[in-house]
């Protein structure tokens, strides 16, 4: 019935699409849950400066993007529990320094314009085989850590000192949640773009908190969420001739627009 | 004047504490023990340093002097100030928030959740719940650690009185199977009428002893008797139903 998944580079953005569906809400429900959403947004300016260093020296952009962005969120992580700079503070110097330092580099990076773009925006048509099992792996690191450190991250996102009290390791979660998110990130530049990534870890969890009644129904029903936004999404872009991206924000957005108006 | 605890089993000792947070002084040279069974108000005038101390025995703040020694192997609850607790931003239920103080033992949970009596909202959502049902919940997380000593800070605060009433019988239920209770609050009255023991501070510590002869102590200090009896005024025009703020 769908035509459109007999082409190649379809099942691959299709199959990119659907891991990030399942990864991305599963952390962003505990990020949500600790009002520390932006953090998402902030990695997202640190990885385009990555990016932009990487096209800068001629290296794979989204390799030196990598460390770049897991150190932006080891600092971030560092600063807030140091207590040197409020939580929301530190985003937003985050934020802007990554993005200035990634248009700055986008200058020198003549001609490397077109490529910049694939990195706000998203390009989930030219998702390689590479980039599937790349995001299949992190996928799988993600989904185990949540699933062993489920409880501990429930507490914390629920009850930072009740959680120390109660013998977890709360600062090396902490730091671990912001590095693999630090790493969601990256891998989902391609996909959906760094100026969107965060509405794909927002959206669908706030969506599901609507009418959900415990935090794994909110987590589950995300991802279900997400991954119907990613099929629409992909549907719309191909047949419109839009941006994927966009399109699977614009989609999840109008889940959340009719999820407010039955909880009403 | 003290309390005989020759037959209690000493549960937590902080010795000589210090606590200062840049130039100013909260905590000066305080010592304290908990007794198996104990149930400690921790009373004192605004800005007095008692969440502080709190916080310093629960491990959570790192005292600049002194030293806080547990029982090996003991177990500490703890039942923060309301609101502290992000249940706004995603949803979370009772049960899911018993199940974290009871490592995933459901069967721990549900007694916990029978003893606060609040068995049947186990699926309702905490957000949802009223400030004395969110106590109520805090203090089944709590009990299902299997705690010898829960610390509890100004827990009744924005509660009405008819539900402070409800769950100060299920802290003396407690008491009652041994669990040392230690609780900071502003209200002098009910402490007085429900602990074992009160420690006043005030930077350091005033007064530790029976709660009948606290108002009656030769050695606490004028100043804060006076605090004391403002409170005490403030509290007899607040009785009426009218929640803290």
């Amino acid at each position: 019935m769908l035509d459109i998944f007999q082409y190649g580079f379809m099942v691959r953005a299709l199959l990119a699409g659907l891991l990030l569906a399942v990864t991305v809400p599963v952390l962003g429900s505990f990020l949500v849950a600790r009002r520390y959403s932006l953090i998402s947004d902030s990695l997202a300016h640190v990885s385009l400066a990555g990016v932009g260093l990487g096209l800068v020296f001629g290296a794979t952009p989204v390799l030196v993007a990598a460390p770049v962005t897991i150190g932006g969120a080891i600092l971030l992580e560092w600063l807030r529990q140091n207590r040197q700079i409020s939580g929301e503070t530190s985003l937003a110097i985050l934020m802007s320094g990554g993005l200035a330092i990634a248009v700055v580099l986008a200058n020198l990076a003549h001609g490397m314009r077109t490529d910049f773009t694939t990195y706000l925006f998203g390009s989930i048509a030219t998702t390689a085989r590479a980039d599937v099992w790349v995001l299949a792996a992190a996928a799988v690191v993600v989904v185990s850590f949540v699933g062993l450190r489920y409880r501990a991250l429930l507490h914390i996102a629920f009850d930072e000192p009740g959680a120390r009290i109660a013998g977890h390791r709360v600062s090396l979660l902490n730091y671990v949640l912001a590095g693999l998110t630090a790493l969601v990130v990256v891998l989902s530049l391609r996909i959906v773009g760094g100026l969107l990534i965060s509405a794909l870890l927002v959206i669908p969890v706030v969506t599901a908190g609507q009418f959900a009644r415990s935090f794994r129904q909110t987590m589950m029903t995300a991802i279900g969420i997400a991954a119907l936004a990613v099929i629409a999404g992909l549907v719309l872009a191909f047949y419109a001739g839009i941006a994927a991206g966009g399109a699977i924000v614009l989609v999840c957005l109008a889940l959340l627009c009719i999820a407010m108006f039955f909880k009403k | 004047m003290l309390p005989s605890h020759a037959d209690k089993q000493l549960l937590l000792d902080a010795d000589d504490l210090s606590v200062s947070f840049g130039a100013e002084q909260v905590l000066q040279h305080v010592s304290m023990c908990v007794h198996r069974g104990e149930f400690i108000g921790l009373i004192g005038p605004n800005g007095a340093g008692k969440t502080t101390l709190l916080k310093a025995l629960l491990g959570l703040l790192r005292p600049q002097h002194g030293t806080v020694k547990k029982q090996k192997g003991m177990v500490v609850g703890y039942i923060p100030q309301r609101g502290s607790q992000a249940v706004t931003a995603v949803p979370i239920n009772v049960m899911e928030v018993v199940l974290l103080g009871a490592h995933g033992n459901r069967t721990s949970a549900n007694d916990a959740l029978q003893a606060v009596r609040m068995a049947d909202m186990a699926r309702k959502r905490f957000a949802d719940l009223s400030g004395g049902q969110q106590q109520r919940v805090m203090i089944a997380q709590a009990l299902a650690s299997q705690p010898d000593i829960l610390f509890l800070d100004e827990p009744t605060t924005g509660i009405d009185e008819h539900s402070q009433a409800a769950f100060y019988t299920i802290l003396h239920e407690l008491q009652e199977r041994g669990i040392a209770i230690v609780m900071v609050s502003h209200d002098v009255d009910t402490v007085l009428t429900l602990v074992t023991r009160v420690i006043c501070l005030n930077g350091s510590i005033v007064y530790d002893g029976a709660p009948e002869h606290f108002e009656s102590d030769k050695h606490l200090p004028d100043m804060y008797k006076k605090q004391h009896m403002l409170l005490h005024h403030h509290h007899g025009h607040a009785a009426g139903g009218a929640p803290d703020a």
